[in-house]
């Protein structure tokens, strides 16, 4: 892709955030805004496993702390939501760097497993912790966020915030991969022994990619409890877990926007086959659900295993080999 | 090139040893290379040459014995360490990182002299762009160097063998290192190649860039070396010119096996 067509397509993305919620309902725009906010996870995501090569499950578990970090406070009134949704980033930084520190030692597999341990660990802790984190039911009574005395209320307030973060976090990870720093990645997750004669010291740049993709999922996890006003354990284990997964195979993690385009499709699908499925099999969507994204995935993986943004990255490849041969 | 240390030898190693379990690779190897100089280290297969780079490099930590560069020591010291310091390398197997482009596998061997951090980087402030496109130049600058400039752009994988080869060359030359160690860098090229890349070393060694070379390809270590270094079983068998180790007996027999 050049460089001006590559600036068009964003700029027409830009425009279409901007303009949807003025054309469609608040049904969108709540769609929309979910769409915001796991995409900005799913990014994170993606980066840390597809690029650095961090086979990482705990993602959900720093959108959790997040979200219960800065709703607790809140509730408590400690600090107010703006505020605590950045000692919650602050407070999952530390205990990102704390555990990642000795756990990315693991390599492949045993960091998967490790990691999973991790999930199931803080998903049971935050249900069982109940004088603090409201246990099973979960936390109720959240306040909105306000910045500034400028209140958050509608969904389209949190519409325009969830993408300001998602494609806040895009732009700063396309910076970042493009960059020295971004290099360094890819190379000690190319080869190890390499990156490291270059003068890359490995293990800090697999904390720095663990505690900063971390970071960004907290974040989310902020903006999605008050945006809620409501948390619960549950949202935070394996589902959601399964749901970003999902996301990146159906988007392609090898892009950066792969995993955006992931989220749209999935959470877009899911309200498809609701609606439509509600009126054949009432009785039967959430079954119907789990067996046609598992088929999904599996027609994704087979048909497409670069995902929809592999895809998409052909089409214009062979555009370009196509210029080449004519230019040269 | 730094001449911090005017005189005394740029690379000192000695007693060196690294043991994998029961299994002496590498057996108390001791010697010197003076600044400028083209050392080669030949052996059989399975002699420890390649464990021996990659001690010195700091990829593995020796059993015992010590490396000194440039009167500084290094032995023990993890590699990325060792590659701040002035040591630069290729590999056997190139380990070109494939994700990223020719270009881009340059522009890593300049980390070292780079500084932005992950948020200068991240938010792009002018400072990051200016030092990208100092890396960018510099590692265009090594291209030219291996001439494969043309390839700058193009994916690892599309590469053959021979380009792969330079591609490690530049990369280590990215680093702007004191002491340059290649890997087996004629394995598996033609001909015509093996003598493109003795053109090029002559070049680098012109430069005044010390360089070490692990390698089996004879006629080229016998046509570049300044001196050769015998490994066999781990342990140095042999140094000298290369004419005093084509006619070193203990070479002959660890080559040949021993005269009935």
């Amino acid at each position: 892709m050049n460089i001006s067509l590559r600036s068009a397509v964003w700029f027409l993305i830009g425009i279409t955030i901007l303009t949807t919620p003025l054309v469609t309902g608040s049904y969108v725009i709540g769609v929309m805004c979910f769409v915001a906010v796991f995409g900005a996870i799913a990014v994170s995501m993606g980066v840390l496993l597809e690029q650095a090569g961090l086979f990482s499950l705990a993602h959900p578990t720093w959108f959790g702390l997040g979200a219960y970090v800065s709703a607790i406070l809140a509730v408590r009134g400690i600090a107010p939501p703006w505020l605590g949704s950045i000692i919650g980033a602050i407070f999952v930084a530390c205990s990102s760097f704390i555990i990642g520190a000795p756990l990315l030692r693991l390599r492949g597999y045993y960091l998967a497993c490790a990691t999973f341990g991790l999930l199931l660990v803080v998903e049971i802790g935050l249900s069982q912790m109940g004088s603090l984190t409201g246990g099973h039911e979960g936390l109720m009574g959240i306040p909105p966020l306000s910045i500034a005395g400028f209140t958050f209320e509608t969904d389209l307030h949190y519409y325009y915030l969830a993408w300001a973060l998602c494609l806040g976090c895009l732009w700063f990870l396309h910076n970042m991969m493009r960059s020295r720093i971004g290099r360094a990645i890819k190379a000690f997750s190319d080869s190890e022994p390499a990156a490291s004669s270059m003068g890359i010291n490995v293990a800090r740049y697999r904390l720095k990619v663990f505690v900063l993709t971390a970071v960004m999922a907290s974040l989310a996890g902020s903006l999605y409890t008050f945006y809620l006003r409501f948390t619960q354990p549950g949202i935070f284990g394996f589902p959601l877990l399964v749901e970003l997964t999902t996301m990146l195979i159906i988007g392609g993690g090898r892009t950066l926007y792969g995993p955006l385009l992931g989220a749209f499709v999935v959470l877009w699908m899911r309200e498809l086959l609701h609606l439509y499925l509600g009126m054949i099999l009432p009785r039967m969507t959430a079954e119907v659900d789990s067996i046609f994204f598992g088929i999904l995935i599996i027609v994704i993986l087979i048909f497409m295993p670069g995902g929809l943004a592999g895809w998409v990255d052909r089409i214009f490849g062979l555009r370009r080999k196509a210029i080449e041969r004519v230019g040269g | 090139m730094s001449a911090s240390v005017a005189d005394g030898p740029l690379l000192e190693v000695e007693g060196l040893s690294k043991h994998f379990g029961g299994i002496k690779a590498v057996q108390e190897v001791t010697f010197g290379m003076e600044k400028g100089s083209i050392v080669s280290m030949i052996g059989p297969n399975g002699a420890g040459k390649s464990t021996f780079i990659n001690v010195v490099s700091g990829l593995y930590e020796p059993n015992a014995g010590n490396v000194r560069l440039l009167g500084e020591d290094i032995g023990g010291i993890p590699a990325h360490a060792v590659a701040a310091k002035g040591l630069g390398r290729t590999f056997q197997l190139e380990e070109l990182f494939e994700s990223l482009s020719v270009l881009e596998n340059v522009m890593v061997g300049g980390h070292t002299r780079s500084r932005s951090g992950v948020f200068t980087c991240g938010f792009s402030r002018p400072s990051a762009r200016r030092e990208e496109k100092r890396l960018r130049d510099e590692a265009m600058t090594c291209l030219e160097e291996v001439d494969l400039t043309q390839r700058a752009c193009s994916p690892i994988s599309k590469l053959p063998l021979g380009e792969r080869k330079l591609v490690g060359v530049a990369r280590a030359l990215a680093m702007k290192p004191k002491l340059l160690m290649l890997d087996e860098p004629a394995g598996g090229l033609a001909a015509h190649e093996v003598d493109q890349l003795i053109r090029l070393v002559y070049r680098l060694k012109s430069r005044g860039l010390t360089i070490f070379i692990v390698e089996h390809n004879m006629p080229f270590v016998m046509s570049l070396s300044e001196r050769v270094v015998v490994l066999d079983e781990g342990k140095k068998i042999a140094e000298g010119t290369p004419d005093e180790v084509r006619n070193n007996k203990e070479v002959i027999k660890a080559y040949l096996g021993e005269e009935i």
